[in-house]
């Protein structure tokens, strides 16, 4: 864990996104999906940054166009703290990834299929390996654009008018997905999680530990332990997103 | 720089070779901050706070952001002394700058096991004991005559900043080597996600002028040392503090946005 300042060398539209590049090497940094860093953007309590690509010189976040990242300059310099947390473990044995995500909550996943073999959370590659992604948005105007994810990816639209893809919810399609899959990796509204951890429970059995894993980020005040701000209810008591999270267990939240 | 005494009348005194430390219940347990802050450069480390049992601590949500500052509410969560120390103790012993631990003074018996169990260990330098929001004068001799009573390490009152002009000769009377003043504030925010309100305790800079003038009152009324806390974000503010008659500065919520500015308040006030 270090504090240091990045410089901000590219800031772009992506899609729903504003991609902002940070000169700083994701491998000094120790960054995969689901980890994150602390930016000081002027408000009183840093601002999580959870990184959407790894580069060896430099990593890249994307945020909606409100968020106070959206507004930096390229030039300017930006204060970090991090790697912080746990993020995503997808083990060498995973052959079906699956991702499921609202368009707003993607980026933190991102990194899990980038073909970036430096990385070792990085499977695209690998034989015998398939990621789906599950990815829904409100309409088909709110999507994230496929043709920005790796061709390799198959994806799954859900838009809750039927704009595009299946219209309905993502627990529609959920379950058959989660009976192929033998990691579930999801970053969406933590009000979906319940129903989602409901169906794992009826269509898998004896899901093994972190078959299923879920990006909770509550308000994080310090991002090292220190002030138990951001405690995230589970089944074995109080943790911390910070140190124990961001990333947990579907089945062990409560 | 001078060393700072903050047990003057203490058999062992607690010397300090810079008046600023962070805030108990900013800092974590004395690890946590490990690779992001110089703690040599400090004059201590104030670690907790520590009840005598477990505490799993408020449900959550714990954090509301508020306009300029923070309000929190963590409900005192902590592992339980017992295990604090076997997990830190080792790290206290190899501390850089004195380590002076927080006991949350929820009534006179824990705060007395808490100090009997602390007085074993070398490496606590310092006990600092939280009084109660809603406490009386009596209630406040009754606690932190019970902590001295067992207490082998100097002890320092945290007083509560709602009531330290009520409090603060009691805690001395009862036997206080010196006083921090005071806890943050208690408010309210709301909470939209959960809809509902949140209690806490506020961080950030506009509690300074309410610190300062709580440490103001104290110093008119007692003459032990005085550890001023609340606000501080800048050199400056510290320097407000020692003017105000605090010989003793802790940093609360700034740790959290510049980790960094702990040991640079603390170089700058040395030079």
């Amino acid at each position: 864990m270090i504090q240091v300042d990045a410089q901000i060398l590219n800031v772009t539209s992506n899609g729903p996104f504003t991609r902002i590049t940070l000169a700083t090497p994701a491998t000094a940094l120790g960054l995969t999906a689901g980890r994150f860093v602390l930016a000081h953007l002027g408000g009183y309590l840093r601002t999580p940054l959870f990184p959407a690509q790894l580069d060896d010189e430099a990593f890249q976040v994307f945020v909606p166009p409100d968020h106070p990242a959206a507004a930096l300059q390229p030039g300017a310099m930006v204060n970090l703290i991090g790697p912080l947390g746990r993020g995503f473990e997808v083990n060498v044995a995973t052959r079906h990834l699956l991702l499921v995500a609202a368009t707003a909550h993607l980026p933190p996943l991102l990194p899990l299929v980038r073909k970036k073999p430096d990385f070792a959370t990085a499977f695209t590659e690998k034989p015998g390996f398939s990621a789906t992604l599950l990815l829904s948005a409100p309409t088909a105007a709110e999507l994230y654009p496929i043709r920005l994810l790796p061709p390799a990816l198959e994806v799954h639209i859900v838009t809750a008018d039927g704009s595009a893809g299946h219209g309905g919810s993502i627990r529609d399609l959920f379950p058959d997905l989660a009976r192929w899959a033998d990691t579930v990796c999801i970053a969406d509204d933590p009000a979906i999680y319940p129903a989602l951890a409901e169906i794992v429970r009826q269509v898998r059995v004896a899901p093994g530990r972190r078959f299923v894993q879920a990006l909770v980020v509550p308000p994080i005040v310090c991002g090292v332990g220190a002030c138990q701000g951001c405690a995230v209810e589970t089944r074995r008591g109080i943790r911390l997103a910070c140190t124990d999270g961001p990333v947990f267990d579907l089945l062990e939240l409560s | 720089m001078t060393p700072i005494n903050l047990a003057l009348n203490h058999k062992i005194g607690l010397m300090l070779d810079n008046p600023v430390m962070p805030a108990a219940g900013c800092f974590g347990f004395g690890t946590e901050y490990s690779r992001l802050v110089e703690v040599e450069a400090l004059g201590a480390v104030v670690v907790g706070p520590v009840t005598a049992g477990p505490r799993q601590g408020t449900t959550p949500p714990r954090t509301v952001p508020v306009p300029g500052g923070v309000l929190l509410h963590t409900g005192l969560a902590n592992p339980g002394l017992g295990k604090i120390v076997r997990r830190y103790a080792h790290a206290w012993a190899h501390s850089p700058a004195p380590v002076i631990v927080h006991v949350a003074g929820t009534s006179p018996d824990e705060a007395a096991s808490c100090c009997m169990r602390l007085s074993d260990i070398e490496a606590v330098a310092g006990i600092e004991l939280g009084l109660p929001d809603a406490i009386t004068p009596d209630e406040t001799v009754a606690i932190v005559r019970a902590a001295c009573a067992v207490a082998y390490q100097p002890l320092i009152a945290r007083l509560p900043l709602d009531s330290v002009g009520s409090l603060c000769e009691a805690a001395v009377e009862a036997g206080a080597d010196a006083l921090t003043v005071a806890t943050s504030p208690r408010g309210i925010a709301w909470h939209a996600p959960s809809e509902q309100f949140i209690s806490g305790r506020l961080y950030g800079p506009l509690v300074l002028p309410l610190a300062l003038r709580a440490l103001r009152q104290v110093a008119e009324r007692v003459s032990v040392p005085l550890v001023g806390c609340g606000g501080v974000h800048s050199t400056k503010d510290a320097r407000a503090f020692l003017h105000a008659g605090a010989v003793a500065v802790q940093v609360d919520g700034a740790i959290w946005r510049d980790p960094g500015c702990l040991a640079h308040i603390a170089r700058d006030l040395a030079t």
